[in-house]
């Protein structure tokens, strides 16, 4: 079964093509990372999947169904949720609310003006448990201005999840990390997108041999390789397009 | 303003609930017996106006203050309703239906969301400088309009209306002024729950999640023009309701009501009183309508006055006078505001220094350049007589201001660093005993 569909994308910006033809299908339950050198296009692939751009050409399906030039808010709703490259909260607000803020709209409540936040128990629990599996509980009631760089990135991908998305994409969740900062990162990645499929993009091979089940390599727009870990790490055109360099500046 | 959805949860039940609806209590209290302390006929109608002006800059505010959008019209809803509650008063009055006076501010409300529904499909496809632009726009629009439809907006006169020829109900008939003040202020207490209890819910919410970030709030599921029409729509009812009750208050409504001016006083309010707190407004209302009938009683310069104030808000006190509040609130949580009182003393001599500097340069400047034509250049200021044309009031005038802004720079660090002190802890007693 398929929850994401890519069939022959197109994105140009003016004339210059960004993604040329990417066709991809990615299984329910699937954790897939799409790396590839700076420039490639991924994050440009994952405006285009989130409903950011539109499309040059080309339709995108969302567990069969066609989601191609809705607007973010009707994909999201639809069962996929995205973080960003950049951190991307509300900064004004508590963590608390950060999160409250990603399960409202899809326990019902959506433009509500006659129910009052404070008893909508299903929605302040959902929120806390959220908040309690991202490990930062104890800073509910804090702005989120107020957190650490890897709070902010782990509220990022709490506000992410809250909803309940069946396809999670997450842009480069491990970037600006310590190393051990990441080690942790990636247990809760696994923890959090647990049953449901995962897309990333990730320049730390480390984390993307650890956590994918297939992976994708793009490379100025096109999809030169889509394998195991296993299969991808020994491609002789990978090694050569990208892989070679990454490895080597990972040591 | 932060959530307390799980302070709620501990504590004290009994405190809780006092920390929650005590301000509410307070506010109901203080509207009941504000009339008993000032019974003069100039401060009931100066409080009607302060409870018509609180209604209408919380209105505005759920579009400035808390989803961001700056609009530069809203004087568009509050007017119309104002100017449909005048003919409704006159219809029911001539009809002789069955309808009490109370009512008759949900007629402007109804108004308000009506056109806030037609303008803001329109206004809140875009946010930022697109939405203020067509927000000027429209306003200027009707504004204009006002002056040419004459049968609906009554040209320059306006319509008049007789609040007292409507249904009576338990022998009110509204005609003295404490009898209209009482049903103002029952309105702005119910409006002011509802305009509160509306941030509380979860479009209320999202207001504010769309003010910081619009684009994260359309990937957790919302659609940001929705979510900015549907609180334009609720904003333009609660603008509509002030414009009756302002149709009630004034038995007169005319082109002024829903010009510009009334556009860019209402957003003076909220700014001047702070748009990052609910309460701002409220008191950015209070503090404009005293001036407004206060200053214009004193000085022929008084919009000078105000400007300056609004000037010297967003200059020092972008937060406005809530925010000021609130940046005392830790202070006042930590037993230290007293600590910061005498630095604040010594802040006085520079800034009264300063504030009667510039009274003097203002009013001596005025008295030349407006009244020395008809009535000569001897004036009185401060109980002290001089004439404008002379050089001495302007040298005086000068050297205040500059001696209060070179006192204000020298002790200005020190005021900064008792109030850090305060608010982050440095204990005095310890910096002694060292």
């Amino acid at each position: 079964m398929t929850a994401l569909g890519l069939h022959d994308v197109h994105k140009s910006f003016g004339i210059t093509p960004i993604i040329r033809g990417v066709s991809l299908e990615i299984g329910k339950g699937e954790r897939h990372a799409i790396i590839g050198p700076n420039g490639a296009g991924k994050s440009t692939l994952f405006h285009l999947i989130s409903g950011r751009f539109p499309l040059s050409e080309g339709h995108i399906s969302l567990n069969g169904e066609d989601i191609t030039g809705l607007k973010p808010y009707q994909i999201n709703r639809r069962g996929l949720s995205r973080s960003f490259q950049v951190t991307n909260i509300f900064p004004k607000m508590t963590v608390f609310e950060n999160v409250r803020c990603g399960v409202l709209w899809h326990l019902g409540y959506r433009y509500s003006f006659w129910h009052n936040t404070r008893k909508l128990k299903d929605a302040n629990d959902r929120a806390m448990a959220v908040l309690q599996q991202i490990g930062l509980g104890d800073r509910a009631m804090l702005p989120a201005s107020f957190l650490t760089y890897a709070e902010q990135r782990a509220l990022e991908i709490g506000i992410t999840i809250a909803g309940g998305a069946e396809v999670v994409m997450l842009d480069e969740p491990t970037a600006g990390m310590s190393r051990s900062e990441t080690a942790h990162f990636v247990s809760l990645i696994r923890k959090v997108t647990e049953g449901r499929t995962l897309i990333m993009v990730e320049h730390d091979m480390g984390v993307v041999f650890d956590l994918a089940d297939r992976i994708s390599v793009l490379v100025y727009g096109q999809i030169i390789a889509c394998d195991t870990p296993t299969n991808i790490r020994n491609s002789k055109a990978v090694q050569e397009a990208y892989l070679g360099q990454a490895m080597e500046a990972e040591h | 303003m932060s959530d307390t959805t799980l302070a709620a949860t501990r504590g004290n039940p009994a405190l809780d609930l006092l920390r929650r609806y005590g301000i509410w209590v307070i506010a109901l209290v203080v509207m009941l017996v504000l009339p008993k302390i000032f019974t003069s006929g100039a401060a009931l109608t100066t409080m009607c106006l302060m409870g018509i002006m609180i209604v209408f800059s919380l209105a505005y505010n759920m579009l400035l203050g808390q989803t961001g959008m700056l609009s530069f019209g809203h004087a568009v809803y509050y007017g119309l309703g104002g100017f449909l509650a005048v003919h409704a008063m006159n219809v029911i009055a001539a009809g002789k239906l069955p309808i009490p006076l109370p009512v008759v501010p949900l007629v402007g409300g109804l108004m308000g969301l009506t056109f806030g529904f037609i303008f803001g499909a329109v206004s809140t496809r875009r946010a930022g400088t697109v939405f203020a632009m067509i927000s000027l726009g429209l306003g200027e629009l009707i504004a204009s309009l006002s002056l040419i439809l004459r049968g609906f907006f009554g040209g320059e006169e306006g319509i008049t209306a007789n609040r007292t020829k409507m249904l009576t109900l338990w022998g009110v008939r509204f005609g003295p002024q404490i009898e209209v003040y009482y049903l103002i202020a029952s309105w702005c207490f119910v409006c002011m729950i509802a305009m509160y209890a509306f941030t509380r819910t979860p479009l209320g919410r999202m207001c504010n999640a769309v003010r910081d970030n619009p684009e994260r709030a359309e990937f957790v599921g919302y659609s940001t023009q929705m979510v900015r029409f549907i609180t334009f729509c609720i904003s333009g009812f609660f603008a509509g309701i002030a414009g009756g009750l302002a149709a009630i208050n004034f038995e007169l409504m005319n082109a002024v009501n829903i010009s510009g001016a009334q556009s860019g006083s209402v957003l003076l309010m909220a700014y001047i009183g702070g748009i990052g707190h609910f309460m701002g407004p409220v008191l950015g209302a209070v503090l404009v309508v005293l001036l407004q009938v206060f200053l214009s009683d004193i000085t022929g310069a008084w919009m000078l006055y105000f400007g300056l104030i609004f000037i010297m808000m967003v200059m020092f006190a972008p937060g406005g006078m809530a925010g000021l509040i609130m940046l005392h609130l830790p202070l006042w949580q930590r037993g230290t505001l007293l600590q910061v009182v005498p630095a604040y003393g010594v802040m006085l001599v520079p800034a009264l220094m300063g504030v009667a500097g510039a009274v003097a340069l203002i009013e001596t400047a005025h008295h030349q350049l407006v009244k020395t034509a008809t009535e000569g250049p001897a004036m009185t200021l401060f109980g002290i007589a001089y004439t404008s044309n002379s050089m001495l009031p302007w040298i005086v005038a000068l050297v205040l201001i500059g001696g209060g802004l070179w006192l204000g720079r020298l002790w200005g660090p020190r005021m900064a660093g008792a109030y850090s002190d305060a608010a982050h802890g440095k204990d005095l007693g310890k910096e002694v005993s060292k």
